[in-house]
């Protein structure tokens, strides 16, 4: 039934609350944590905790360092991925069946189906991207930090409670029931009216807490336009400004009017809700004002979270090919051009909504033009390898395997702009199997080259190896078994959002649910591994532990790290750590 | 920085938040936190709210009104403490260098930009309306738009515009009487002009009847000049404070970066109602 449904998902949540509580208890120096993974007793004596920050709880709490601010993000993307991932592997299990056999009801799974979403979008994918620019843009562009310290902590703080107004419809409060209108939320559906349940305030405290994370991403955007334009060091031009640092300004040009406007749409949609007004009504704007409005966010928004994941793969894949980055200013441009286009091809989300047949023509040329820069890019990253020295470390691979999935999200993309293929192939698991192979098997993956990449930049660790390699296999897999099962059940004409389905798909769902199985596997394989490395990992025994120098590929942020290396090595000058550690040759973790 | 150490400070690393409590901590502050918690609180309260109205009868109708009110009272605290140690202490020693200052414009442009966006969909649902064919119902009972009150306000405005030009001016010159006295000018044409559209929902919603339930046509009006009447007063809120620091003695010719993001937001705000006049005022009735 659906109570058991529900409470099988209270006890998973309650689980792995328990799990990171745990986590939190066993790490003993979480209390006075240091990049560089000091030991409790070092600390004292290396002047940490006296002059910068107080310690325990409070330090987390009150932190205007934009360093701890990306861990916070960090911890808090973690966690919604791993909610937003039990979400929908309890999808994956009852659709390994045609009918409700496993969650018992229609209505859960749709539940769930809009939650995954929400929380995949806005509350990791966001916030994922914000972890790595708090940490890294300001020591990339020499900065001593953001340009706003307290606005990013007020944005990052905004989030948690974000988060629970997303969620509240699955606590047992009575009364309030999760949304069920997917996360395009699309009137009237959304709107409550007719005989459906959707009147239900939990409707609308999702819609609260959507709008909340909304405002954190803005103010995070205009702090990092702010950073960039004013906080750079006086040998950081616009002309050698890094890749990353570039897609970061353009994201958070994207976010500063696409989050906004949704901002807005959400008010309205509020107060057609609760207060009587027809903003989306049929005989006011209608459905299709909604529409318009959604995907004028919900396009760019798109393209906020890939950009900076493609940064990130701009900025390490060279590291690994032993050469600099190819044709580094048409990355620059394409990553401009983009940001420019997104917002000229929201209506392709609509062409099959009856909008006036030339709009129609229009937003497919763009749309198809927009794949242009995207293919610019990708020549880019395979000639950057192209006779490169490659070294297939873990974040390589997983680099790799974003250049790889991309292909196959971006192209199927390109099918879908084109209206004819659309009409076919709108609202079928084919839509699903290509974001998917950019949202999973792009942004994830390249998020995860950046966690691996950069886990000995803030961990002073090294991650383990072998269990990072298997992650990678196993999400590698995963990922294609998955996505490419469910491109297959859209040509075979199997619609999304559906709980049951005809007895002919099986065998595909049972294929995807399978794959997504591994993508558990590989998950709790990499959480295990960064807990473990970070608590007691390999120490990393020399400030360019990628070893970049060879290569003449160093970046400003080891630089960074090698410096404070030093001064911690100095203040602790002798301790028992250091002498275990000095000395030795330095090697990357794989090769 | 967690490693920090005395010959990096050398180095120049900068610590952004000293003054602020817990005392004695470079990078820690309450506010930000206590700023958000409130900001957040007001969100639960407007759940809450929700959560009682109708048939709905989950929470006791005082519970949402009550937590409104305390997290806006939060955050206004985190907001004041906030400004006030990273503003208003030690403003005079502070440093006042062009960087600071150009930070502070980008933020306030960048802050702009995704303000034409939050007005945007506005008066996109006000264009769908107004070029539907359903628009000639709605134009056959529109309240009285174009009247000597709109006129008058929008003159109140534009004219406050150029008051705190003038004042900016002033400041510039070191002419800090001038400086003073356009400002509460301007100060006090805004308040008018607030007073204005309060007598005109006044005017509209008792005497005409027309409300922001009324139809089409009052979803768009209500929606839009609400939302910049929130945005006067809050422009009007900022130039008080600016206000209130320059009774205090605050601001020079070469310190009054806030007098130049407060008046950017206002001219922005002023040119968003001449922009609301036309497209919402005049547009409905010319034409109708
Ligand atoms: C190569 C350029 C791309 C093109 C031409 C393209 C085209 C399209 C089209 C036409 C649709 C609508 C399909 C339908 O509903 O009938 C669509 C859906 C979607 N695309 Fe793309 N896409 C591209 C890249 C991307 C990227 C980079 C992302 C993610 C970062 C992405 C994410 C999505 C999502 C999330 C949807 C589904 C939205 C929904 O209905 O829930 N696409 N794409
Ligand atoms: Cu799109």
């Amino acid at each position: 039934m659906e109570t058991s449904g529900q409470l099988l998902l209270t006890v998973l949540m309650g689980a792995f609350l328990l799990g990171v509580a745990a986590f939190l208890a066993r790490v003993e120096d979480w209390r006075s944590y240091t990049p560089l993974g000091a030991g409790g007793g070092a600390v004292g004596e290396s002047g940490y905790g006296h002059a910068e920050k107080p310690a325990g709880l409070i330090r987390w709490l009150t932190t205007v360092d934009h360093k701890d601010i990306g861990l916070l993000y960090g911890a808090y993307a973690t966690i919604a991925f791993v909610v937003g991932g039990l979400m929908v592997m309890l999808m994956r299990a009852e659709l390994t069946t045609p009918a409700t056999d496993v969650l018992g009801s229609a209505t859960f799974y749709n539940s769930l189906l809009t939650s995954h979403g929400i929380t995949m979008l806005f509350l990791f994918g966001t916030p994922i991207i914000a972890a790595f620019s708090n940490y890294l843009i300001p020591l990339v562009i020499g900065a001593d930090d953001m340009a706003f310290p307290r606005i990013n902590a007020i944005a990052f703080w905004l989030l948690p409670p974000g988060a629970l107004l997303i969620w509240a419809g699955f606590f047992p409060i009575p009364g309030v029931i999760p949304a069920q209108t997917a996360w395009t939320m699309y009137t009237p559906l959304s709107a409550g009216v007719g005989a459906g349940n959707q009147a239900n305030v939990g409707v609308d405290l999702m819609l609260l807490g959507l709008h909340l994370t909304g405002v954190s991403a803005t103010m995070g955007a205009i702090n990092f336009i702010a950073t960039i334009f004013t906080e750079r060091a006086e040998e950081v031009t616009w002309a050698n400004l890094d890749i990353f640092s570039w897609t970061i300004l353009t994201q958070s040009g994207l976010i500063l009017f696409a989050f906004p406007l949704l901002g807005s749409a959400l008010v309205m949609l509020l107060l057609d809700r609760n207060f009587g007004t027809t903003f989306f009504a049929v005989e006011g704007g209608g459905p299709i004002l909604w529409q318009h409005l959604f995907w004028f966010f919900g396009h760019p928004e798109v393209y906020i979270l890939v950009l900076p994941p493609m940064g990130i793969v701009s900025y390490v894949l060279p590291r690994f090919s032993g050469r600099k980055l190819f044709g580094f200013k048409f990355v620059v441009y394409s990553t401009l051009a983009i940001g420019v286009l997104s917002f000229g091809v929201w209506a392709h989300h609509m062409f099959a909504t009856g909008i006036d047949p030339r709009l129609r023509a229009s937003f497919m040329a763009v749309s198809l033009a927009i794949a242009i820069p995207s293919a610019v890019k990708t020549f880019n990253w395979i000639t950057t390898m192209w006779n490169g020295k490659l070294r297939l470390t873990t974040p390589m691979l997983f680099c790799i395997g974003f250049v790889s999935n991309f292909i196959i999200g971006g192209v199927t993309g390109v099918f879908l702009a084109s209206i004819p293929v659309d009409l076919v192939l709108h609202d079928t698991y084919y839509v699903v199997g290509h974001f998917h192979y950019i949202v999973m098997g792009a942004i994830t993956f390249a998020g995860m080259a950046g966690i691996y990449y950069w886990f000995p930049l803030v961990t002073g660790r090294w991650y383990q190896r072998r269990l990072a390699k298997a992650h990678f296999w196993l999400w590698m897999i995963g990922t294609n078994v998955t996505f490419f099962a469910m491109v297959l059940l859209g040509y075979g004409g199997m619609p999304r959002r559906y709980a049951t389905y005809l007895p002919k798909f099986a065998t595909l769902h049972q294929i995807a649910s399978l794959g997504a199985l591994l993508l558990l596997v590989g998950g709790i394989i990499w959480v295990y591994n960064i807990v473990t490395s970070w608590m007691e990992g390999k120490r990393v025994e020399s400030g360019d532990p990628w070893r970049l120098d060879e290569t003449n590929l160093n970046t400003a942020e080891w630089d960074w790290f090698e410096a404070k290396r030093e001064t911690s090595l100095a203040a602790t000058d002798g301790g028992e750590e250091v002498k275990t550690d000095g000395g030795q040759e330095s090697r990357a973790d794989d090769e | 920085m967690a490693t920090e150490t005395e010959d990096a400070h050398d180095e120049g690393h900068h610590l952004p938040a000293v003054e602020d409590w817990p005392r004695g901590f470079g990078e820690a502050s309450w506010w930000p936190f206590v700023t958000a918690l409130g900001g957040a609180g007001i969100y639960i309260g407007a759940a809450l709210y929700l959560m009682s109205v109708g048939e709905r009868n989950i929470v006791g109708p005082m519970v949402g009104p009550g937590v409104l009110v305390g997290s806006i009272g939060l955050f206004l605290v985190g907001i004041y403490g906030w400004m006030y140690h990273a503003f208003v202490t030690h403003f005079w020693e502070r440093g006042a260098d062009e960087h600071s200052a150009s930070k502070l414009r980008w933020g306030m442009i960048a802050f702009l930009g995704s303000e034409i966006a939050t007005f945007s969909a506005g008066f996109t649902y006000f264009f769908f309306i107004r070029s539907q064919n359903a628009w000639a119902e709605v134009a056959a009972d529109l309240p009285h738009l174009l009247g000597s009150l709109v006129i008058i306000n929008t003159t109140l405005l534009i004219v406050s515009s150029v008051t705190l030009h003038f004042a900016h001016g002033a400041i510039r010159r070191n002419d800090r009487k001038k400086f003073l006295g356009w400002l509460a000018v301007t100060l006090l044409l805004g308040v008018v002009f607030i007073g204005g559209q309060v007598y005109e929902y006044y005017e509209f919603i008792v005497h005409e009847e027309f409300t922001l339930t009324s139809g089409l046509f009052g979803s768009a009006f209500y929606g839009l000049t609400g939302l910049h009447g929130l945005h006067v007063s809050m422009g009007a809120v900022l130039l008080t404070i600016v206000f209130v620091r320059a009774l205090q003695g605050q601001y020079s010719a070469d310190r009054h970066v806030s007098v130049t993001t407060a008046s950017m937001y206002w001219h922005f705000v002023d040119a968003v109602w001449i922009f609301l006049v036309v497209a919402l005022y005049v547009g409905a009735e010319v034409g109708a």
